[in-house]
């Protein structure tokens, strides 16, 4: 198998087509949402998101087949993010508090799997994914809750901008941090949602916190940060896609395609770290690059 | 009286109160257009307090705020100029950005900003003087430069009553002085300001009148009538405090 054939000509059949258009819409989505997490520092929250989210994907199985995946998940998403919300206004972040809320979905969910025939199998295809065997009639509504999770962020963009930056100016202008962290927590949900039918619900977050964390790496430059975070979610999952065909194919080793796009995602993470280390971008103390400025 | 002499800030028997029962009451004054008030009080007296509840940040619990004549203070009418050390100086953003976050409450959620809103706060930081940094790192400046560079902010809202909060702490002597001249042009402009200072020094450069507050409103008037020693020393309480450039600890029963 040639490269050209595992970047380029895997594609063309409708398994790794389908595939790779799923992955690079949440690629791109992913990529636009994480920044704002990573300008929020909402990594907890977000994290708890992709916990919460499991139960949903559990019982929408149960309840509705592959159908009910979306459904279940959306419905368990949107209620984390009320109550996440809820629980980081309150100022109730405490690792215990939320440790318990997370390990009771998550064993509701496993749960709700364990009364399955294929206890086993339906329990991977929810933690890591199905991205190779995505259905065709799921890509409307995977694409449409990725779209409306980036229409809502491109809406109040400046506004969530703003009280990422100065949370008390952001008030005091008149905006409702309880709406922007509504609708910033709720968007964060929908990627989960759509990601956890594709890549799973253990591997989301890779998608969220690391496309941004390497733009935070490579630009101080506020609006190149979304372009890039998009752009390295985007290749990093063309990339992922096409080294798992390689090895699967090619070399007869059967890895799980959503592991092999965040293997891919975190090596790329590194790569970037190490340039900027060596090229003196960062790791210099913050008192020189205030100095310099 | 006519709307030009109308004031563009008046309390009546007004208290702000934090939910957790700190707060500020029996406010009693007004501000015309164009006219400069000192907030001065010791620290923990509720300045912020008052400013925040001005903002609608911290709930009103007794009186009456008229902003222009009215309950409701129309948008973009007030602007805020906050603490600078509650900002994140790694947060990836250009003077330029910030100050255009100015424009934010004239904008919207749906408009994005066009050759007016960037005409304004190329207005603005001419008026703080800081029109060439405009493309640096906002955490990359001097604190000085911060401070005037959040005072542009606030101007590119063109408010009609501007609010400030301690903005002379820690500020060199030049971004003391570009702050007082830029204060000095906004009152020629007719825009009302309302500043909470330790420094009665300033009170009596830019400041037409004085309010002295310490959980409750001490006095109120005219800087030469109401900053006598006897209200300073009321106000404080045994406090270091600056006048002509020297520092006094007013007497109090125990001192600091």
């Amino acid at each position: 198998m040639s490269l050209g054939d595992a970047l380029f000509g895997a594609f063309a059949m409708p398994f790794m087509g389908r595939a790779l258009f799923v992955m690079l819409v949440l690629a791109v989505v992913a990529g636009v949402i994480g920044v704002l997490v990573n300008l929020r520092g909402l990594e907890f929250i977000t994290d708890g998101l992709t916990h919460a989210v499991f139960p949903g994907l559990a019982i929408g199985l149960a309840l509705g087949g592959t159908a009910g995946l979306i459904p279940g998940a959306a419905v368990a998403a949107l209620a984390a993010a009320l109550v996440l919300t809820w629980l980081d206004r309150a100022g109730i972040t405490s690792d215990a508090a939320i440790a318990i809320v997370l390990t009771a979905t998550f064993s509701v969910g496993v749960i709700v799997v364990s009364r399955s025939d294929d206890y086993a199998g339906e329990l991977e295809a929810l933690l890591f994914g199905r991205v190779l065997t995505v259905p065709p009639e799921q890509l409307v509504p995977l694409v449409g809750v990725s779209l409306l999770a980036l229409l809502a962020i491109g809406i109040t963009m400046k506004q969530q901008l703003l009280r990422a930056f100065d949370p008390a100016g952001s008030r005091a202008v008149g905006d409702s941090a309880l709406v922007l962290d509504l609708v910033l927590n709720a968007a964060v949900a929908l990627v989960v949602v759509a990601a956890s039918a594709t890549i799973g619900s253990l591997l989301v977050l890779a998608l969220l916190i690391v496309p941004g964390a390497v733009a935070r790496l490579v630009t101080v430059h506020l609006w190149w940060l979304f372009p890039i975070a998009a752009a390295f979610a985007a290749i990093a999952a063309w990339l992922g896609l096409a080294s798992n065909y390689a090895i699967s194919i090619g070399a007869g080793v059967d890895l799980p395609a959503g592991a092999t796009i965040v293997a891919v995602f975190v090596a790329g993470y590194a790569l970037v770290l190490a340039t900027a280390l060596l090229l003196g971008l960062i790791g210099r103390p913050r008192a020189a690059r205030a100095g310099e400025a | 009286m006519t709307s030009m002499t109308d004031p563009v800030l008046e309390l009546r028997g007004a208290a702000f109160t934090h939910p957790g029962g700190s707060g500020v009451s029996g406010l009693d004054f007004a501000i015309a257009p164009g006219e400069a008030v000192a907030l001065v009080g010791p620290n923990g007296a509720g300045k912020s307090t008052l400013l925040k509840g001005l903002l609608g940040l911290v709930p009103k619990t007794a009186g009456r705020v008229l902003i222009a004549g009215s309950d409701h203070a129309a948008n973009g009418m007030i602007g805020f100029l906050p603490q600078t050390a509650e900002l994140d100086p790694e947060f990836p953003i250009t003077l330029e950005q910030v100050v255009m976050q100015g424009r934010y409450r004239k904008l919207g959620l749906f408009r994005w900003p066009g050759r007016a809103d960037r005409a304004a706060v190329r207005r603005a930081l001419d008026a703080v003087g800081l029109a060439p940094l405009a493309k640096r790192r906002y955490g990359g400046l001097s604190g000085g430069q911060r401070q005037r560079g959040l005072l542009a902010r606030a101007l590119a809202s063109e408010p009609v009553l501007l609010l400030l909060d301690e903005p002379f702490n820690g500020l060199d002597q030049p971004n003391r002085e570009a702050l007082i001249d830029t204060l000095r042009r906004l009152k020629r402009e007719r825009v009302s300001v309302l500043v909470s200072t330790h420094d009665l020094e300033l009170a009596r450069q830019v400041c037409d009148a004085v309010l002295f507050v310490n959980r409750e409103q001490l006095a109120f008037g005219p800087v030469d009538e109401v900053l006598t020693l006897d209200n300073v020393q009321e106000c404080f309480e045994g406090v270091e405090v600056e006048v002509d450039e020297h520092t006094l600890v007013v007497p109090g029963h125990e001192g600091h």
